[in-house]
């Protein structure tokens, strides 16, 4: 059996999926965070994956996209950590469906 | 990509990846969960080695495991009386089981059934010059755009996360008044402590 | 230089011969391409992989070893004292003695620890320190892996060593494990920005990402990259010895204020790990500090007659000295005066050479110079910017003055520490302190 695109594909969707399951279920928000980034990663894997065995034209756009993603990624995680250290300052929890003051 | 080094390395790696990231589901501390991601993302960084993507591979071990981890590690340790435990779900996460579960199966299906065309064998190489010249030629707006964002991020990051001299200033002053039975204090007149503040600032870079 | 045509032609015949000492990956080279022929090309790799990791720990297991006497010596000698001298010869069995003692010992585990997350540290930080090895180039060919992307899996590599002593930390329920822990990955991750930055310079200048090639580069330019770059042949140093928590900066396991930092809890074996890591950390260091900027194993033709790596291993000893010789004569410093130097001093400096790099590459480049004439002024302009910055440094960060100034009061304060130390062991008919010499 060759490894091909699919071995790869079939990998980032059920990491993220796992991802998904994460970031929806759990309470705590940076077990939330922790969910995004496999999301992320998922994706840059799918990404890479096409870079590898898709065709010439999208070998290096892939990448360049990856990079990007990566950047975004460093960003959201220090701006979320952030918003969690200031929801933990003024609340003293940092779960998810606790913090419900804008709830109508 | 059919000899057995190449089967051993992805099916190790993949077992690595999602291996990890099952565990985080069901680890119960939240420490344990960051390292375990940790592992999840050097599998991740594996596999992009795999598919001869080097620059990549190494770049999600500096960027994840270097920094991201260590971020949220930070982030734990900064919120000590907030919940460490990692076990408790929100009240809809049986539903959002079924609905993730109906994802993962169109997803794998799409992935598995598609046709996706002849595989190429011939890899990029020389990648870290390649990105690098198309990231100032060819995407030099999205780079810059990426620039701003991070250099938001940054800025935004630490104004969020920074404890306020002022605020600190008046939360100490409140409590010097309710120990000493005053009252409430105006917040405007210890808004800036001049002399002191200034004093242990110089004494503290000198 | 004349080409001393016989002898260079002579030694060249060798060149691939397994014998050939000059070069010792031959022998592993002609190992893997032997078992190519026959077997397959995964076997090759990993056999390849074996056997340089096997190489790499066979040199540095016994170094260290001798490395813990040469330093404990070294240092002895800057305070002014003998060091080990029991056991064997000259003390130089001491090492050996405390390995032994430090296996035989019990390994403790506290009650509350996290046990998984406990006993994992002190195998897991082994890993970066093996492999960081893997890319320094002893010679021309004799590099284990080549990356084209050497210089960020440097970096890489030793960034993951902070979660791993973030984990000992954590997981041994300890307070100042904890605080030790915590120290070290704030100062890791501050002190990586202008190692980052330092080596940005060198990259841009060198248009290469790759550590053999800068070496190749500074060959091929017939200049070493301290001349060119000497802040961030500084800040390097500085960021560097921050990171391997050595005394200047070992803020993380001072024993005067935490104990021993992130290993209180680890006794044993466990503990020798850990100073084993560190020692290798700081050799390889050294040694990519003398591969970046003193130019590697090229050393202006010496390298012909000269086995590469034994140019690399004395170049990588004078960097080594020059660590044991900060460790031994300044004081530690505090948290926040490590926080402010790397933050107000490292970093700004290092991105104005980023900055100074930029603009002399693309000057190099777009006006198509000559390199012989330019890199030397160039060099001259690095080097009275690097000592402006330096002089600018001094005067901004100078003591605020006392309010009180006091004046030493001390007995014998006029005498110098040397001096009087001499005269009390005169007076004590006690063995003379010798200085110099054994």
């Amino acid at each position: 059996m060759t490894i091909g695109i699919e071995h790869y594909l079939t990998l980032g969707a059920l990491l993220f999926c796992i991802g998904f399951f994460i970031a929806w279920s759990k309470k705590n928000a940076i077990g939330v965070l922790i969910g995004v980034e496999l999301m992320l990663n998922a994706v840059n894997l799918t990404l890479v994956a096409f870079s590898r065995f898709g065709s010439a034209e999208v070998a290096l756009s892939t990448q360049v996209f990856v990079v990007f993603i990566i950047a975004v990624a460093a960003a959201e995680v220090a701006v979320g950590l952030a918003l969690a250290l200031v929801v933990y300052r003024n609340r003293q929890t940092i779960s998810v469906d606790r913090t419900t003051l804008l709830r109508g | 990509m059919s000899d057995f080094g190449f089967h051993l390395a992805f099916w190790s790696l993949g077992a690595m990846t999602i291996g990890g990231a099952s565990m985080i589901l069901i680890s119960r501390n939240l420490i344990h969960a960051v390292i375990w991601l940790v592992m999840s993302m050097l599998g991740v960084a594996g596999l992009y080695l795999t598919l001869s993507a080097d620059f990549i591979a190494v770049v999600q071990v500096l960027i994840y495991v270097g920094a991201i981890s260590v971020l949220m590690l930070f982030a734990i340790m900064l919120t000590p009386r907030a919940e460490r435990d990692n076990s408790q779900n929100i009240k809809t996460a049986g539903p959002a089981g079924l609905v993730v579960l109906m994802v993962m199966i169109a997803t794998m299906w799409v992935a598995i059934d598609t046709d996706w065309g002849a595989v190429r064998e011939a890899a990029l190489t020389e990648q870290a010059r390649l990105i690098g010249e198309s990231l100032i030629k060819h995407y030099i707006l999205p780079f810059e755009i990426g620039a701003v964002l991070l250099t938001a991020a940054l800025v935004g990051a630490i104004a969020l996360a920074r404890q306020d001299d002022e605020d600190a200033a008046i939360h100490a002053a409140s409590l010097q008044a309710e120990l000493e039975g005053e009252g409430a204090v105006d917040p405007v007149d210890v808004v800036d402590p001049p002399i002191a503040a200034d004093a242990s600032d110089s004494e503290a870079s000198s | 230089m004349t080409d001393p045509a016989g002898l260079v032609s002579v030694l060249g015949s060798t060149l691939g011969a397994w014998y050939d000492f000059r070069d010792l990956n031959n022998l592993q080279r002609l190992i893997t391409e032997w078992i190519a022929d026959w077997g397959p090309d995964w076997l090759a790799s990993i056999i390849a992989g074996v056997l340089g990791t096997l190489g790499i720990l066979g040199v540095i297991g016994p170094t260290l070893l001798i490395l813990i006497w040469v330093e404990r010596k070294v240092i002895a000698r800057f305070q002014q004292r003998y060091g080990p001298n029991r056991v064997g010869p000259k003390g130089l069995l001491q090492p050996v003695a405390d390995a032994v003692k430090l296996i035989l010992k019990e390994q403790l585990a506290p009650r509350a620890a996290d046990k998984l997350i406990f006993f994992l540290p002190p195998v897991l930080i082994f890993v970066p320190g093996v492999l960081i090895w893997g890319v320094l180039p002893f010679g021309p060919r004799m590099s284990v892996a080549d990356l084209n992307v050497g210089v960020l899996f440097l970096l890489a590599v030793s960034g993951t060593t902070v979660l791993v002593i973030f984990m000992a930390g954590w997981s041994s329920n300890n307070k100042y494990a904890l605080f030790g822990a915590m120290r070290a990955v704030a100062m890791s991750i501050s002190y990586e920005v202008p190692m980052v930055l330092a080596l940005l310079t060198l990259v841009v200048f060198s248009g290469t990402m790759s550590i053999n090639g800068i070496v190749q580069w500074q060959q091929q330019e017939d200049v070493i990259f301290i001349l060119l770059f000497p802040l961030s042949a500084i800040a390097f140093f500085f960021a560097a010895s921050a990171e391997l928590n050595r005394t200047p900066a070992d803020i993380s396991e001072a024993e005067s204020e935490i104990v021993a930092g992130y290993h209180t809890e680890y006794s044993g074996m466990r503990f020798g790990l850990f100073y084993a890591v560190e020692l290798g950390n700081t050799l390889v260091v050294s040694a990519f500090i003398a591969t970046f900027f003193l130019g590697g194993w090229w050393l202006w033709g010496l390298d012909q007659w000269v086995p590469s790596w034994i140019i690399l291993l004395v170049k990588t000893g004078a960097v080594y000295f020059l660590l044991i010789w900060t460790r031994g004569t300044l004081p530690r410093l505090r948290v926040d005066q490590l926080m402010g130097f790397c933050w107000k001093a490292l970093v700004p400096a290092t991105l104005l050479f980023v900055v100074v790099a930029f603009v002399e590459r693309t000057l190099l480049i777009s006006e198509g110079w000559d390199t012989t004439v330019a890199l030397p002024v160039m060099a001259v302009i690095n080097i009275a910017l690097t000592l402006g910055a330096i002089v600018l440094f001094a005067r901004v960060s100078r003591p605020a003055p006392l309010r009180r100034p006091a004046r030493i009061r001390m007995a014998g304060a006029q005498i110098g520490g040397l001096r009087a130390a001499r005269q009390v062991a005169s007076r004590t008919e006690e063995p003379q302190l010798q200085v110099g010499g054994d």
